[in-house]
């Protein structure tokens, strides 16, 4: 069977990237590709709708940590996109034979292995192919603990999903790196970039102001909306929080052991101090969540209410412009 | 079922406002959330109980332990506790 480092991930982007690396001889922790890959965010775009809710996104756009992780100077990446079905498993095999992992973008909904609970129609889920014995692909799909199979006709259905951000049989595969990875720089522009998306942007619904405007909304929700309409959406808010992914506080929880591990090889104090925050930080989303899911639940709890909650992500946007301000300050001084 | 895995159980129950769940019928391995789980709990019960489980014992379920491995089965989630605590 061939050999590839398959560990198990809270978040399947950043999983691949850590995988595929480590394959390469570059070790690396998921938390590390997720902050070098600049994967934290917060968005709430309410003019795109899921399932007739606004879109919030607690972490970066599909694809983007695995595509700053390819611009790493000394790295190639190879991607491509198929508009025939035939030809792009015929690409796969073909990787395969060569003895290259190959990494996919697929449809979760059309994986058999996924249990049927969990088969909704997401369609940036990343996984490895790292083999094939008879019509059964070897797959690492990070967020499993062990090596699945998958049959081909179900891979290709997977790969050609449509919808929503459809793969178009997406494959990639990393072609070079380099001798010895120097993270250093890396985690800096990761940490800068980051920093760019919470405070810089101007537009209103995005970074610590995103999480201020989503709060002001949120508030006024049971009146604008009627009491059932507004649980509904306080669910969705939840739901792709705390169940798609790792969710905001999971992403929180993430970044936070990101700038553990950054302060050791920086040998910077302040990024443990940040870290410290950035648990705080996801503390508090999770009180968030737990309090929303109890209002959805019909089991709120007396001090449970719209304006606790609104009040709970303030206190996230606060916490939050603290840590990724001091953290902006300190990239400043490791140009 | 050892006194940390029922407690844990009781916990659930509570937290979840499950008032006609038979414990004994639960075994330690029993799928905690979702579909399959005897107690139809799901995944915005499973956040309720991650934070409880953090407020009372003072174990977070992190993004290396999220709510989905901790919570696959009561033993899962005492162990976890045990080991982290």
């Amino acid at each position: 069977m061939p050999d590839f480092p398959h560990n198990q991930s809270a978040h399947c982007e950043s999983g691949v990237a850590a995988n595929l690396l480590t394959h390469q001889g570059i070790p690396m922790s998921e938390a590390m590709a997720f902050g070098i890959g600049g994967g934290l965010f917060f968005g709430y775009l309410p003019f795109i709708r899921i399932n007739g809710l606004p879109l919030v996104t607690y972490r970066a756009a599909a694809g983007h940590i695995l595509h700053r992780i390819a611009a790493t100077p000394g790295v190639h990446m190879v991607e491509k996109k198929f508009r025939n079905q035939d030809e792009a498993m015929a690409e796969l095999d073909r990787a395969l034979a060569a003895g290259i992992p190959v990494g996919l973008q697929t449809g979760v909904f059309w994986l058999p292995y996924f249990p049927k609970a969990l088969r909704f129609h997401f369609n940036a889920h990343n996984l490895v192919v790292y083999g094939k014995e008879g019509n059964d692909y070897l797959i690492s799909d990070p967020v499993f603990p062990e090596p699945v199979r998958c049959p081909a006709q179900d891979l290709a259905r997977a790969r050609f999903a449509s919808g929503a951000l459809a793969p178009k049989g997406k494959m990639y595969y990393l072609t070079q790196v380099p001798a010895k990875l120097e993270r250093r720089p890396l985690i800096v522009s990761g940490i800068q970039s980051v920093c760019r998306m919470m405070l810089a942007v101007p537009f209103p619904l995005i970074g610590v102001k995103g999480i201020r405007f989503l709060a002001g909304r949120m508030v006024r929700w049971p009146q604008r909306l009627g009491q059932d309409s507004a649980d509904l959406h306080l669910g969705h808010v939840v739901r792709m929080q705390e169940e798609i992914g790792t969710g905001g506080g999971g992403f929180r929880f993430m970044y936070a052991a990101f700038l553990q591990e950054s302060a050791e090889v920086m040998d910077a104090p302040l990024l443990h101090n940040c870290a410290a925050s950035m648990t705080t930080a996801g503390d508090t989303w999770r009180e968030f969540a737990a309090m929303a899911a109890r209002i959805c639940k019909k089991r709120a709890r007396p001090d449970d209410s719209y304006p606790a909650m609104a009040e709970c992500l303030n206190r996230c946007a606060a916490l939050e412009k603290t840590v990724f301000t001091e953290l902006r300050q300190w990239t400043k001084q490791h140009p | 079922m050892d006194p940390l895995q029922r407690e844990l159980l009781e916990l659930i129950c509570t937290t979840c406002n499950l008032h006609d769940v038979d414990l004994d019928q639960i075994g330690p391995d029993a799928p905690l959330i979702g579909p399959d789980s005897p107690l139809g709990t799901d995944s915005l019960d499973a956040l309720e109980i991650a934070v409880t489980v953090q407020k009372e014992y003072g174990v977070r379920m992190d993004s290396e332990n999220t709510s989905r491995v901790v919570l696959q089965s009561v033993a899962h989630l005492a162990d976890y506790i045990m080991a982290n605590r």
